[in-house]
């Protein structure tokens, strides 16, 4: 469309429509960058001064970033995350499919599906007051293991990294319902034509998975693993719940480092510092999905 | 795993042994969380043994000031979604249907602003609240909520009324409607469903926030109450467990029964921000 189509009516009223158009945004625009990149903007400065919240930051470069990858308490946040971001890939999107693969179609699906759902709006705090309270010592796992004759076991919250594996599976009872719930509606979305030719050429079970349904649910397989990438890097509610990121520092997260180094120790730089870095690792991870999001838009 | 051959007897067979071992946390929070704190003991977990649900949820209401929390969160989930899904709304209505100059470029403005970790912002936050007299105050939370709610918001709402023709827009204004009167009477009632399920998904993430409640508030009646819990569980995890998983009962009920009922919806506002 180009101005010469249009009558001088015609553009004056788009131009109307133009500055309406910044009222109707700006609400967002405001709220958006008031409260959260300013704040964004002040933790990328503050992580390169020395600041415990009196007086002024002053400023000490990369110094922060130095001392950060010098303490092994970092180091071992990073490879817990790491764990967590492998972890959560593999047991709740892995379930996740099998449960929406085993009730598509199935008679009765929608109920099956149903005890995956229940856990998946519980709080994180929540799951980890269930779950803090069956794996106690002699707890309710260990009773279920006794009954087995399995008396010997491990302290689950306590040795690393049983600690954080643990922790993970009882995301993964949270997760597996949602997962399973979007998969299902990937499946749904399948076109009936290339399914019924496969199927009258004799593919079934794993080549039907192999040749149609994963190609096709492979769009929406890279948006639930990239969300649960980005999640999983930013985990901190379940551990912060179920060990404080203990005993000593063993099950923390970059997320729980942190949150301690900024309000427990009042290191403010060295804090936002762990958020940069925290932040650097999560934009990698999420041009991963953004990039499906959006490419697959209605340009505008 | 065969497909088609397994027969739907053995795939049914298989998810409800599953099903049932996912219900069995459920199971004994349940069961414990009704044990009154005379009878529980950590070393008997699977048998229930007596009925003081009601009496565990009226003391866990008690301690760490769970109820004042929840009044305060309920406020918080109602208010802070409703603004948010209007100003998402109101961007998405400016990109699409007023065509904003680099809209795209508003868009993805907004929409940057959920893609990196609260931990970006806590600590700046935390100070200017500090600062400003907004920490430990109803109306420094309900701000934050909103602000985090509005990049879904926005980024849903816009996806939403691309599905809607131009024309739709073009024949109001050739009826004499202001812009203003076009998104209240045209566009808004005609995203009802997708405002609902923004507004539900939001609602729970809110319902659901610890970390914003730790680090903006800290008196009972500020609190929300997933933070309060949390406290709880720390302060009489030790004596009282049954009376904290009492609480952690009550604290998941809303949400949970909010999310099995509204399934339908939920799905759609995931399906909604995904595609």
């Amino acid at each position: 469309m180009t101005d010469k189509t249009l009558s001088p009516k015609a553009l004056r009223q788009r131009d109307q429509y133009r500055w309406s158009a910044l009222g109707f945004i700006a609400p967002g625009v405001l709220i958006v960058a008031v409260l959260l990149y300013l704040p964004l903007l002040w933790t990328t400065f503050l992580s390169l001064t020395e600041y415990n919240g009196l007086g002024d930051p002053e400023w000490t470069g990369l110094a922060n970033y130095v001392e950060m990858f010098d303490d092994p308490g970092f180091i071992g946040s990073v490879l817990n995350t790491l764990l967590w971001v492998g972890g959560t890939l593999l047991v709740p999107v892995g379930i996740g499919l099998g449960v929406a693969l085993l009730t598509w179609n199935l008679k009765g699906g929608t109920w099956l599906r149903l005890p995956f759902l229940i856990p998946y709006a519980l709080s994180g705090i929540g799951v980890g007051v269930i779950w803090s309270f069956i794996l106690s010592g002699d707890g309710a796992l260990d009773q279920a293991l006794a009954a087995f004759g399995i008396a010997d076991t491990p302290r689950w919250l306590v040795d690393a990294p049983l600690n954080t594996v643990v922790m993970i599976l009882a995301t993964a009872w949270q997760g597996v319902g949602v997962n399973a719930l979007l998969f299902t509606i990937g499946l749904q979305s399948i076109p009936r034509e290339p399914l019924e030719a496969a199927r009258m050429d004799g593919a079934n079970g794993m080549r039907l998975f192999r040749s149609i349904l994963w190609p096709m649910l492979r769009p929406l397989t890279a948006v639930v693993v990239g969300l649960s990438i980005v999640a999983s890097l930013k985990t901190f509610d379940i551990v912060q719940g179920m060990t404080k990121g203990g005993p000593g520092r063993d099950s923390e997260t970059l997320a729980l480092t942190m949150y301690k180094e900024t309000f427990v120790n009042s290191e403010y730089g060295l804090g936002s510092a762990i958020a940069v870095f925290l932040t650097v690792v999560t934009l990698i991870a999420s041009i991963l999905y953004l990039r499906q999001q959006l490419s697959s838009k209605h340009g505008v | 795993m065969s497909l088609k051959k397994t027969g739907p007897a053995l795939r049914t067979a298989v998810l409800a042994v599953l099903g049932l071992i996912w219900l069995l946390p459920v199971y004994l929070l349940l069961v414990n969380a009704a044990k009154s704190p005379e009878t529980f003991t950590t070393k008997e977990s699977w048998v229930p043994t007596d009925f003081a649900l009601f009496g565990n949820i009226a003391e866990a209401l008690e301690l760490s000031g769970l109820a004042e929390s929840a009044a305060s969160t309920l406020l918080y989930a109602v208010v802070a979604p409703a603004i948010a899904v209007l100003v998402g709304a109101a961007a998405g209505f400016a990109i699409v249907a007023l065509r904003l100059r680099h809209g795209f470029a508003w868009f993805v403005a907004i929409f940057g602003g959920t893609v990196f970790p609260l931990q970006m912002i806590l600590l700046p936050l935390f100070d200017a609240y500090s600062r400003t007299g907004l920490f430990d105050t109803q109306g420094g939370m309900i701000v934050v909520y909103t602000a985090i709610s509005i990049p879904f918001s926005a980024f849903v709402m816009r996806n939403f009324f691309s599905g809607i023709a131009h024309n739709v827009f073009e024949a109001a204004v050739i009826d004499g409607a202001s812009t203003w009167r076009i998104f209240a009477r045209v566009y808004l009632p005609m995203a009802s469903s997708a405002l609902v399920a923004i507004f539900i998904l939001q609602a729970t993430f809110i319902w659901n926030d610890f970390l914003l409640g730790l680090v903006l508030s800290q008196s009972d009646t500020v609190r929300p109450i997933v933070t309060s819990l949390a406290g709880m569980q720390s302060t009489y995890g030790g004596a009282q467990m049954s009376t904290v998983l009492a609480g952690g009962l009550l604290v998941s009920l809303p949400t949970v029964v909010l999310f099995l009922f509204t399934q339908k919806f939920f799905a759609r506002g995931l399906a909604l921000g995904q595609y």
